[in-house]
């Protein structure tokens, strides 16, 4: 019996033994603090709701906290509950330590609260059975510092009159102590490779996300509102398990359908993409996203977009380079898979859309190198007319002074645009230059705002790092902005390759340059 | 289980005092209170802090001759930062966006961040979700809202009567009155 509050093998039980030895040398002293640190920086700390009380009632009463924490997981799971006399002679039990009966009683006037105190406030309970313990720990004269000697006293606190009861008991008591309470987890790929299943109808829609079903999901809306149109940032407030676990919660009534953890090392899908996840509140209003698809205005949002949360908080100062490394693979994915261009209006934060209460992923979300990075997973290189939206190290762009720039026309890539008069003697243009690592094929597009005073046949020429033109392709700006237009495939060489929107042709039009794109 | 050992030797009295006894949730409201003078306006305090969301654990609501009386109880020490207000129009939940029905037309939204009503395992703390609590000004109160640190109650209150709001500390509590008709 005695031995069954003995830690198991692993990490956890290691270092407490090596930790109950040090403390009998000098049982005055507190234990070395740094070993907690160093215990606590191995993995996911998942504290229950009480765990400060449960330190501050240990340390009052001389009970260790982790004992306290493992009776509170094996009577209530960490409930606060308020019990009813089920069976005739089987007491209410009540509190998070589901105190009950004269036990109950006694435990109140130990710590000196009233026995409704003890009853209802989750403090007060923890206190009285802490205090409980302590009288108990006394009577029975245990070694305090020796863990296997608190079996005595934890099976008097269980009331269990059978063998076979108290045997169970403690070890379900001693299961929470081994496992740190069944809060420290292990990896996450431990718990992903055998609590999951895959998705009824097949695989994740991203392969490597690990399948964790919410229950909190509707349907899209059947019209074309309900097309996938957007992907939605979000930072969880919270760390991973603590978010994913929550958002499988059907008392919840909140989802998304992915959440990517700190380091990017997993991937939890918890909705079907095709299905409507319950992850921004507000409904659609084009202002607050570059004027971009006024139509949907008052479309509740959740109907066009897919939700990513990410283990973290919106006041971080910053985000791992793994974690937004993972993120922009999984956007790649979703992005391609849907036919959503990877810009800023189609890869947008909660709190920019939901301005009045949501302000995630915060000021220290770095969009525009989090777009380029969803971009290289899919193989492309965006050349902005800006400089600030371009990656300096593969895209540079070079107007004339003379283009002015403009907003106007929402559906720009990036900030805004640059446009031009045509003119029939005009030997300037806005060139897009991109850098290709290595010779080989790649499709370029263009894309503008359109309208009907643009050029029916703008020119871009495509330049090779050679300085040879590969092309020159005439488009029509007066319709099709917005999306991206293909000028064609060109084998290109190493270097930097070019492509230039000319002005030169009969006056009265005006040429847009918005952005190009090169892709394998 | 490492704070185990560290427990368990320690002899000396706890570094900070324990609570004071007693539940913390109840604040006995003070039978008189001529000094109510309140607000319709929102009252926002924001604090920002980068992790550890309060834990809302606990609800009482009880009434005086004066005003309604909601507690909110937190884990911690300290509330998180709050906005409430009055609010006209259909309340909607923070993940889905659907609208959440009421009696009757006067809302009071008060919304903590950081905060959340669940615990690091994704099950809910124990408060309950909803409450038709019938009190002679507020009548029901609704969790529209349990997500990315922020928990947000809805009260349909008989009229939009002036309101206050004070916080207590050890354990933290945020005290809301509503005013009841002279």
């Amino acid at each position: 019996m005695i031995a069954r509050l003995k830690p198991r093998l692993g990490a956890d039980a290691a270092l407490l033994v090596w930790l109950a030895a040090a403390c009998r040398g000098s049982p005055v002293q507190p234990c070395p603090t740094q070993q907690v640190a160093a215990h606590q920086a191995q993995g996911p700390a998942l504290p229950s709701p009480f765990d400060s009380l449960f330190a501050t009632a240990g340390a009052e009463f001389h009970v260790p906290p982790a004992l306290l924490a493992s009776i509170g997981w094996a009577e209530t799971r960490w409930q606060m509950v308020r019990g009813t006399e089920e069976f005739p002679g089987r007491e209410a039990r009540f509190g998070v330590m589901a105190l009950r009966g004269h036990a109950l009683e006694r435990a109140a006037a130990l710590a000196g609260v009233t026995v409704d105190a003890a009853e209802r406030d989750p403090v007060a309970n923890v206190r009285a059975a802490a205090a409980l313990l302590d009288a108990y720990a006394s009577a029975a004269a245990i070694d305090r510092t020796r863990i296997e000697e608190w079996s005595t006293v934890v099976t008097r606190y269980s009331d269990i009159e059978l063998p076979d009861g108290r045997a169970a008991y403690l070890r379900e008591v001693d299961r929470a102590l081994a496992r740190g309470g069944v809060r420290a987890g292990r990896g996450p790929r431990a718990v992903a490779a055998s609590a999951c299943s895959p998705p009824p109808g097949g695989a994740p829609d991203y392969a490597s996300a690990v399948w964790r079903a919410s229950p909190n999901f509707d349907q899209r809306a059947s019209d074309a509102t309900g097309a996938i149109h957007m992907v939605i940032i979000h930072t969880c407030e919270s760390n991973y398990a603590s978010c994913w676990s929550w958002l499988v919660n059907p008392v919840s009534q909140v989802s998304a359908h992915y959440v990517v953890n700190e380091d990017g090392s997993e991937i939890s899908e918890l909705v079907r993409e095709q299905s409507r996840a319950w992850h921004i509140a507000a409904s659609y209003d084009c202002p607050l996203n570059r004027r971009h698809d006024c139509w949907l205005n008052g479309v509740q949002s959740n109907h066009f977009t897919v939700g990513i949360e990410h283990a973290g908080f919106a006041s971080q100062a910053s985000f791992p380079a793994a974690q937004l490394a993972a993120s922009a693979t999984l956007v790649c994915d979703v992005t391609r898979d849907r036919g959503i261009p990877r810009d800023w209006q189609h890869i947008v934060g909660h709190g920019q859309l939901q301005p009045a209460d949501r302000h995630d992923p915060g000021a220290n979300w770095p969009w525009i190198a989090y777009v380029h990075l969803v971009q290289a997973r899919c193989g492309e290189i965006v050349v902005d007319d800006s400089a600030e939206f371009n990656d300096p190290a593969v895209a540079v762009a070079t107007l004339p002074a003379a283009w002015p720039t403009a907003d106007t026309t929402p559906d720009y890539y990036g900030g805004g645009y640059r446009w031009a008069p045509t003119q029939a003697a005009a030997t300037d243009g806005a060139a897009f230059a991109f850098l290709l690592a290595a010779p080989g094929a790649r499709t370029v597009d263009a894309r503008w705002t359109s309208g009907s005073n643009r050029s029916s046949r703008a020119a871009y020429a495509v330049v090779a790092a050679t300085g040879d033109t590969a092309g020159v392709v005439r488009l029509d700006q007066t319709t099709g902005g917005g999306v991206w237009h293909t000028l064609g495939t060109w084998t290109l060489p190493a270097g930097w390759n070019r492509v230039v929107l000319l002005r030169k042709d009969a006056s009265g039009a005006v040429v847009v340059a918005d952005a190009i794109r090169v892709r394998d | 289980m490492v704070l185990l050992s560290g427990g368990a030797c320690r002899r000396e009295p706890p570094p900070t005092p324990p609570p004071p006894p007693g539940r913390p949730a109840a604040v006995a409201p003070a039978p008189q209170d001529t000094a109510f003078a309140g607000t319709t306006a929102p009252i926002d305090r924001i604090r920002a802090t980068r992790a550890g969301a309060a834990g809302l654990h606990g609800i009482e609501a009880t009434t005086t001759q004066a005003y309604d009386r909601i507690v909110f109880a937190f884990t911690g020490d300290s509330v998180p930062g709050y906005h409430a207000e009055y609010v006209h129009g259909p309340v909607r939940r923070c993940g889905s966006g659907d609208p959440v029905q009421f009696e009757g037309p006067v809302l009071l939204v008060i919304r903590f961040a950081p905060a959340q009503a669940h615990d690091e395992a994704g099950r809910p703390l124990p408060v309950e979700r909803e409450r038709a609590v019938g009190l002679p000004v507020v009548k029901e109160m609704k969790l529209v809202c349990d997500f990315e640190g922020q928990v947000e109650w809805v009260l349909g209150v008989a009229a939009a009567a002036p309101y206050r709001v004070s916080e207590l500390a050890r354990p933290a509590r945020l005290v809301l009155d509503v005013k009841r008709a002279p």
